[in-house]
Parts: structure tokens; C-alpha cells; sequence
């Protein structure tokens, strides 16, 4: 019989799912080492990891990985790949850390055009805290510190990071992806793909944004929750590719 | 011709040596008395094909730097008090993680923005540190632009050699001001990091740097065996320098430039029948309290003269468990203390303690 779905091989052998059902990382961490597993990197790799949920990367993928305090990973990142500029360096972080407490990090790494990959989990709050507003809570989304649901004149307005990511000068790939549906998925891939090449390619700095659910602080079921990045996320942070520059120049 | 004298700034003297002993990388951000480091070292890393960025914040330098020396490579930032205060989260991180992170701190005034005076303020920030949890930092305080050469060699040989950051906790005055100095060659042999470093991980097991651990156990464990590491450092690493000690009746205790005129003040009062030594902590953590805890024990007094309101006083006044007087001779910042200030302090001080012996 033939095997048509397996393990990929960047995946620790021992690895505990430790993440809440439902919640999409499990889906976003996969499809990460899929990818690695195709380009052939993993042993080339050094990764800057993040806080939050999306610090147990290093729980799951077989690969070299330093911590960055909170917010920090893509300066730490940085300092990798000047140090080490043969290895493959990437982040995996979600919205809190990428765009509020490490925004300056993150664009600065973009307009240094840094030969860095960055994934940045985008699930409208805080998971790990429990749920509280972040930059990117939808207007009238209720957390716990937004009880009566996001307003502007109290919490301003919710950031579109792939779109900022778009505009820095030394960004060579952004792209806003979405795990709600199978062919979402696919194209989730093939962009994390693209934000991996375009540093194999030595083009600059290559980003994916990808809309994610978090059920557990969205008091959602899985099902209902892939539904609100449907109808309520996606009409806010449309999907697409809003930078692709290609290996000659254009 | 490593051996010539040349007459250099404190910062560039500094900035050199780190290329000397093989720093890899700088990142820095601007900020006056320091900023010669950067600019130096900007056309240096370039024309030597190291790294170097002008980061967006001292945050990210920092954090540069952890990134950069998690992959075994010698690397380092430079900065200033109010901006070395941004930088204590990371020291916190690069310390549980063992990360041999180089913070060179040439001090202004504070607190707050202060200005860009001299002063010896950082003895706490640095010592103590501003970064939370139990962890401890290697400060190597330079009293001379040859010293600032020497202890940036030894800053980045400690940092790997036991995998924990260390401070270079020089000043406006030394980082400002020319004098003859010798680079010579870096005199420390290489430090084996293959067993540590990030390198990915072909032909062996994945590694993670990190301070987290989910497990209690692990984690009391683990700041246990900080702590009896930084034992091993104040064993070997401790290090000082005296003057005049063996028939000293008074020891003025100083760190850092302050060493500067004391010898003179030294023998001023020891012109006016006083039998003062000096004592100077090189090491300010790991800092030689045993050492001066002899000294006490033989009944010796101490003077502590430093430019701030009594930081490095406090460790002094700790290390004679109550068996000598301890007094401070100070100024927070500015115009560093003369030799005639100092020589009227202590013998104002010396009065003071004959009237209070008289009266008991």
C-alpha cells in the first residue's frame, strides 16, 4: 500500500501537542516543517523564537533555536544571521510579539531588507494570557480588557501588518494567508514557501501573515471559529500577496 | 608593532581592542559619551567584513548581540547609562540562557536623562542589575585607557570562558580623554564554544538556547547552578589592586577613574603623617569581599571615594562585617573629586573618629 501522508522529518520524534484543540498553530507549525523538509534546510537552520503560544515551536521542529525575550526575535534574529549569514534564519511569532511590543524590531528588520523569513501568527489577541486586546482585535471584537467589544475612541484601530511589512524597502515577499479552508491551506504553504525562498534567493526579507483561530479565547468551537476568520477577519485583512519581488529584480 | 605606544581616546581604545580580541559583530545606537565606539567601529567591521548594524534601539542591540553570540561568535554592544537601563531585560535573558554577551557602559549622569558628565552612578545597575530573577553579571571596571585595552581582552575571554555576559563599566572621563596605551596582541587563548554553539543542527541533535522551563524542579535547579558557577568565577576571577596596604592604618577604597588622583591624595596624607593605603577592586562582581574582609580583620579602616552617593560603600561596609569604620567621600557626578578635596575629607573624617574615640 502506498503511504501518502506522514510525519514530515523536521518534526522532533517525541514531540507533546501541547497547544488548546482547535487552535491553528498545530495546522501553521506543520505546514512550516513541510517546508523545510521540501527545501532540504533543516540542518542549516538557527531560528529566534518568540513568547507567547508561539514559543513552543521548539517543542516540535528539530532544529537549532535561540530564545528572544518578548517582542525581541527579530533583533535576535538579525544578530544571528549577521553573525552566521550561510544559515537558514526564520521566526515564528504571533501578532502580540511581531506587531505591538516588537514592532519597531520587526520593521526595522524589514527595511534593513535582512535576509530573515518571518511567519507571524495573527489570531486577534493575546492566547496565552487568556485573551486580552491586541493590535490586531477586529473593532467591536470583545476580549477581557475590551469587555464591551473594541471601540476606536477608546482602543484605536486594529494594525494590517502584512500590508505595513509590504511597504519597507528591503521586504522581498508579504503575503496574508488564511487555515480556514483546505485550498487555504495550500496556499498557506506555498507563501511560507515563497517567504523561505526569497532568503535561499538572498532577495531580503520575506513575511507571512497568517489568520489563525484561537477557539479557547474566542469561545468558539474549532468550526465556528475557522467561520469568524471567514467572515469577520478576512473582510478586514483581505488575503494576497501585496510584495513579490522575483530573482531578477522585478 | 602591537607593542607601540599610541595616544588614543578611551573609545577608540575600547573599539579596537574588540577587534583585536575577534569581535564579530558591533550593534550599537548613539548616544554621548560612547558614541565613538560605533562610529569606529562602523568603517572597521566593514573594511574587515564583520558585522555591524546601527540598530533602531538599544533594545535591539542587545538583542542582536544574544543572537549573534548564541552562534559561538564573539560579539558586543556599547552604550550609556539611561540607555544601558534598556538594556536589562536582555542581561537577565543572557544570563539564564549562559549567553556570553559583551555590554560595554561608558557612564554619564543620572538618574533619568542626567547629562553627559562624568559619574560613577552604574556601580548598582551594574553589579545588581535593573533585569529581574537571580542572575549575576561579570563588571570589569578600567581606571585607564590601557586598562580599558586589557579588560575588554579579558571581557571577551570571561564572557565565553564561562558563558555568562560581563560589563565593562568604564566612564565619560576615561571614554573622553587620550592617553598612551599598547594594544599588543590579545593575550587569551580561544574558548572551545562546539560544545554550545548554534550551528544547526547537522550530524548531531537539535540544540535550544533558552530560560524557560515549565518545570519547577528544572528551574530551581537550574538558577542553583548559576549561582555555583558564579562561585567557580569569584574563585579564579577575582581580581584587585593595592597600594600601601601592608602598614596602612586607613584604606581609601575606589573603583574605576576615581583611582586616578587618589595615589596622589594617597601621598599627600601619607606626606601629613597618615598611614593611608588604597585598594581597588578591578572585579566589581565578582567583588573581592574576602579580600577586604582580611583587611578589616587586621584593623584597617576604610574610606570608600567614589562619584556617586555610596553604591560601591554599601559592598564595602558588607565585607567588613561590622569589624572597622566605614566611611564615604563623595560627589553624585560632575568635576571629578581633587586630591585636596579628598586629602580634606579624610582628615575631617580622621578628626571626627579621634573626637568620637576621646568621648567614649
Amino acid at each position: 500500500m502506498q503511504q501518502v501522508f506522514s510525519i514530515p522529518k523536521s518534526m522532533k520524534k517525541d514531540f507533546k501537542y501541547t497547544f488548546c484543540p482547535g487552535c491553528d498553530h498545530g495546522i501553521a507549525i506543520r505546514l512550516v516543517a513541510e517546508v523545510i523538509d521540501e527545501l532540504g534546510i533543516r540542518e542549516d537552520i538557527i531560528s529566534s523564537t518568540s513568547v507567547g503560544c508561539s514559543v513552543f515551536l521548539y517543542d516540535f521542529l528539530d532544529i537549532d533555536c535561540v530564545e528572544a525575550p518578548h517582542g525581541r526575535a527579530l533583533a535576535s534574529a538579525t544578530g544571528v544571521k549577521r553573525a552566521r549569514p550561510d544559515k537558514f534564519v526564520f521566526t515564528y511569532s504571533g501578532d502580540g510579539d511581531f506587531a505591538s511590543i516588537g514592532l519597531a524590531e520587526s520593521m526595522h528588520t524589514a527595511l534593513r531588507g535582512e535576509c530573515i523569513s518571518s511567519i507571524c501568527i495573527n489570531n486577534t489577541t493575546y492566547g496565552m494570557t487568556g485573551g486580552q486586546l491586541g493590535p490586531t482585535t477586529l473593532l467591536g471584537q470583545k476580549t477581557t480588557t475590551s469587555p464591551t467589544g473594541r471601540n476606536v475612541d477608546y482602543y484605536g484601530y486594529p494594525i494590517k501588518i502584512a500590508e505595513h511589512i509590504a511597504l519597507c524597502d528591503g521586504t522581498a515577499y508579504s503575503a496574508r494567508v488564511a487555515l480556514d479552508t483546505i485550498p487555504h491551506i495550500n496556499q498557506a504553504k506555498q507563501a511560507i514557501k515563497k517567504a523561505f525562498q526569497v532568503q535561499l534567493d538572498g532577495l531580503g526579507f520575506g513575511f507571512v501573515e497568517i489568520l489563525s483561530s484561537c477557539p479557547t479565547n474566542w469561545h468558539m468551537t474549532p468550526e465556528d471559529a475557522h467561520k469568524r476568520v471567514r467572515e469577520e477577519m478576512i473582510p478586514v485583512f483581505p488575503l494576497g500577496v501585496f510584495k513579490e519581488v522575483s530573482k531578477d529584480g522585478n | 608593532m602591537v607593542n607601540e605606544k599610541v595616544l588614543i581616546k578611551g573609545n577608540y581604545a575600547i573599539a579596537q581592542a574588540a577587534v583585536n580580541a575577534g569581535c564579530q559583530c558591533y550593534f550599537g545606537y548613539p548616544i554621548t559619551p560612547q558614541t565613538e565606539i560605533g562610529e569606529y567601529l562602523s568603517g572597521k567591521m566593514q573594511e574587515l567584513g564583520r558585522g555591524y548594524v546601527c540598530a533602531e534601539s538599544e533594545l535591539a542591540a542587545i538583542n542582536m548581540v544574544m543572537g549573534a553570540v548564541s552562534t559561538g561568535v564573539k560579539a558586543m554592544t556599547s552604550s550609556s547609562s539611561c540607555a544601558v537601563a534598556l538594556m536589562q531585560e536582555a542581561l537577565s535573558y543572557a544570563a539564564s540562557d549562559e549567553l556570553p554577551v559583551v555590554l560595554v557602559n561608558v557612564m554619564r549622569t543620572g538618574p533619568g536623562l542626567g547629562y553627559i558628565y562624568p559619574a560613577q552612578g552604574d556601580y548598582n545597575q551594574a553589579v545588581y542589575g535593573g533585569g529581574n530573577g537571580d542572575y549575576k553579571i561579570i563588571v570589569l571596571a578600567p581606571s585607564t585607557v590601557q586598562e580599558c585595552i586589557d579588560l575588554t581582552y579579558r571581557a571577551f575571554y570571561l564572557a565565553q570562558k564561562y558563558r555568562n555576559p560581563v560589563i565593562l563599566l568604564a566612564d565619560g572621563l576615561l571614554g573622553q580623554m587620550m592617553e598612551p596605551a599598547s594594544f599588543g596582541e590579545y593575550p587569551y587563548p580561544e574558548v572551545d564554544v562546539s560544545s554550545w554553539a548554534l550551528t544547526g543542527a547537522k550530524n548531531r541533535d537539535a540544540r535550544s538556547i533558552y530560560s524557560v522551563a515549565r518545570e519547577e524542579k528544572k528551574q530551581i535547579q537550574h538558577i542553583y547552578d548559576l549561582h555555583k558557577k558564579f562561585d567557580v568565577i569569584t574563585q579564579n576571577e577575582t581580581t584587585f589592586e593595592e597600594f600601601n596596604i601592608e602598614d596602612a592604618d586607613i584604606i581609601l577604597t575606589v573603583f574605576g577613574s576615581m583611582t586616578r588622583n587618589i595615589k596622589a591624595a594617597m601621598n599627600v596624607l601619607r606626606k601629613k603623617g597618615l598611614k593611608v593605603g588604597v585598594f581597588r577592586p578591578i572585579t566589581l562582581s565578582p567583588f573581592p569581599h574576602k579580600r577586604i574582609n582580611e583587611l578589616a580583620s587586621r584593623g584597617k579602616d576604610f574610606i570608600v571615594v567614589e562619584m556617586n552617593m555610596g553604591q560601591m560603600f554599601k559592598d564595602v561596609k558588607f565585607a567588613v562585617e561590622g569589624k572597622v569604620n566605614v566611611d564615604l567621600v563623595n560627589r553624585p557626578c560632575g568635576e571629578w573629586l581633587s586630591v585636596e578635596e579628598i586629602v580634606s575629607s579624610v582628615e575631617k573624617i580622621v578628626e571626627g573618629r579621634k573626637q568620637y574615640a576621646a568621648s567614649v
